[in-house]
């Protein structure tokens, strides 16, 4: 640190920013930058960036790493003169890819509510299950495919799984990890993709003025139609869960200061109004009766679905920022705080931060620690450990620690159930490897 | 702006990019340092990852270039600060002016770090973009006046101005004053 010239004060601040400032969680390889020379004429260059821009970037960001090194023969770098910076990228390869257009699924294009027959052709190529984290839980990597997709975006429907990968919606089977739908969608940011009956509901637009979620068949991918929300207020800066369904098939959206309650077959049925500000993520208790929002300010509030009244509020101090991820169970609600390689999950018994329980560890490496409940249980995942625990009471029911690959963290996120199997996201930046793991012991602790 | 440059990048068929001489030096020396001052600026990982990258994937095409005039660092953050300039004008990355700042705890406790951390990335936070952006090359950085003006593309008077702001903003912002002096173990 040079603090010649500097004045106290300002040698103060500078010897500060050294000592605060961290050190990051991985470094960056010259494959990682290459990998974006090579991508910047990929799928996510379709335009969608300066449009949705203001879905998270963390995990935007984090998921170019593993971006594609394409075949293309020729990409074209547009650079600033006056900023020095990459403002545009264009190719003669890759079209982009249009949102709502038809799938390439197996199932007829033209009638997209059709089902699959049985056997029907995989999109995706086939992947020999491997054993990864020293095989804890039985986990195997059954689905590496590259780009691998994004991470916060494994949701699981009846016999499915959904994932959103840089440019696509695919829909995978469970059972070997094969894609066996995939259609060409640019969603705003990572949230999750939500199943709602027979459809798969995922965030296509996020802007000042609105919300918009498109609707593919669970089944073929083919569209299903599109919900535009209006934005009341000021968007939430750090949306980090805004859209989520209730046992009633609506849907619940962030939009703004207010959540919208979507009936997917007749657009927003009713406004909640959320006067504490911009909402960064919603839940609806397991009984459709309560729904709970988070606000940037670290509040967690509880409204009347039926009367949209505002039944309970509590708030936290001191603990970090950036609230969200939120999911309910009977007995509380979860979510975590903070970002990056802050972040950390909570419980919070009767939806009173008042009695906040510390759930987890802080997650490394950029990756997230959003809490999931599936299969009767929540599970907690990250860098360190990898547990369930009891939805209502937080109480530990089984935990095994994640190794490393000799000293770099591997990572899962978003534990899902279903067809009776566990999978989850999972990573591992040193081996550079990513995707769809199966875990395929887990404790029968675990089984709800 | 001026009219745009375009520079190709040819692949060779298998896809990958000619590396330039010397750049893989540079990523293994440098990315570190790099990785940090984009964390100062956007305040997370994988948003300092993503700028890094974007500056180095820019660079890439002209490092042959760079390397002659002795620059790509100089360059390198250049971009990095102007990519991240036009992050903040186009999209609002998520900065929160939330009522509430995270308090700093008694010490010892092993989320001093992490709160020192955010205690410091919320008072920057609340700084303009361009004074943020000062702070993280004059005093981060180590750049001189002269070279913060130059990647900025202002004048040296006002990056002085935009650092005798930033100091007074961030000596006021609830926990920097005891981190300035030490009072929090690092």
């Amino acid at each position: 640190m040079n603090t010649e010239g500097l004045t106290r004060q300002e040698r103060q601040l500078a010897e500060m920013l050294h000592r605060v400032t961290p050190e990051p969680p991985r470094g960056l390889s010259t494959e990682d930058v290459a990998a974006r020379v090579a991508s910047q004429a990929g799928p996510r260059q379709a335009g969608s960036h300066q449009r949705h821009a203001r879905l998270s970037p963390a995990n935007r960001g984090w998921t170019r790493k593993w971006a594609p090194v394409l075949a293309a023969a020729s990409v074209f770098v547009v650079i600033s003169v006056s900023a020095g910076a990459v403002v545009g990228l264009t190719s003669h390869h890759s079209p982009a890819p249009v949102r709502g257009s038809r799938p390439t699924s197996t199932g007829p294009a033209s009638s997209p509510a059709s089902s699959p027959s049985p056997g029907q052709t995989s999109v995706g190529p086939s992947f020999a299950p491997k054993t990864v984290a020293g095989g804890i839980w039985g986990t195997e990597l059954i689905n590496h495919q590259k780009p691998p997709f994004t991470q916060d975006t494994l949701a699981g429907g009846a016999d499915s799984l959904y994932t959103l990968a840089p440019g696509y919606l695919d829909r995978i089977k469970p059972a070997t990890g094969q894609v066996v739908a995939r259609v060409p969608f640019e969603a705003a940011g990572t949230e999750p993709p939500v199943v709602a009956g027979g459809t798969v509901w995922v965030v296509s637009s996020y802007t000042d003025t609105d919300v918009v979620l498109e609707g593919f068949s669970s089944q073929t991918l083919a569209s299903a139609g599109s919900v535009r929300v209006p934005v009341t207020g000021q968007l939430a800066g750090t949306p980090s869960g805004v859209i989520t369904s209730g046992p009633d098939g609506h849907l619940y959206v962030a939009a703004g200061s207010a959540v919208a309650v979507v009936d997917p077959g007749h657009g927003v049925i009713k406004t909640i109004p959320v006067s504490a500000g911009p909402v960064s993520s919603v839940a609806v208790s397991p009984d459709g009766a309560k729904l709970y929002v988070s606000t940037g300010s670290f509040e967690l509030l509880t409204y009347d679905v039926a009367t949209g009244a505002n039944t309970g509020s509590s708030s936290a101090q001191g603990i970090g920022s950036f609230i969200g991820n939120l999911v309910a169970t009977a007995g509380g609600v979860w979510g975590t705080v903070g970002v990056g390689m802050s972040e950390w999950t909570w419980f919070a018994p009767n939806a009173n931060l008042d009695q906040l329980i510390r759930a987890s560890q802080a997650v490394g490496a950029g990756a997230d620690s959003v809490p999931t409940y599936s299969g009767g249980v929540v599970w907690l995942a990250g860098s360190t450990t990898l547990e369930c625990v009891n939805p209502d009471t937080g109480q530990k029911l089984a935990s095994v620690a994640i190794p490393t690959d000799s000293g770099v963290l591997e990572h899962f996120g978003r534990v899902t159930v279903t067809g009776g199997g566990v999978y989850a996201y999972y990573s591992d930046a040193k081996a550079n490897l990513a995707g769809l793991a199966a875990l395929t012991d887990t404790p029968a602790a675990c089984s709800g | 702006m001026r009219l745009l440059e375009v520079l190709p990048v040819t692949l060779p068929a298998d896809g990958s990019p000619v590396e330039p001489a010397g750049f893989r030096d540079f990523v293994q020396a440098r990315s570190n340092a790099l990785l940090r001052s984009g964390w100062l600026l956007t305040g997370d990982w994988p948003s300092a990852e993503d700028l890094v990258q974007t500056a180095l994937a820019a660079a890439w095409p002209r490092w042959d270039t760079l390397v002659r005039q002795d620059a790509p660092e100089v360059y390198v953050r250049k971009i990095m600060v102007n990519t991240w300039l036009r992050w903040r004008k186009r999209r609002w990355n998520g900065e929160v002016a939330t009522a509430r700042l995270p308090e700093l705890r008694a010490y010892g406790d092993v989320f001093a770090q992490v709160d020192a951390r955010q205690a410091l990335i919320a008072a920057l936070d609340r700084l303009p973009a361009r004074q943020r952006a000062v702070v993280v090359l004059r005093y981060f950085a180590d750049q001189t006046e002269a070279q913060t003006a130059a990647a900025m593309g202002c004048s040296v008077g006002a990056v002085k101005s935009h650092a005798s702001k930033a100091l007074a903003r961030l000596r006021d912002a609830p926990g920097l004053s005891e981190l300035m002096t030490g009072g929090v173990a690092s």
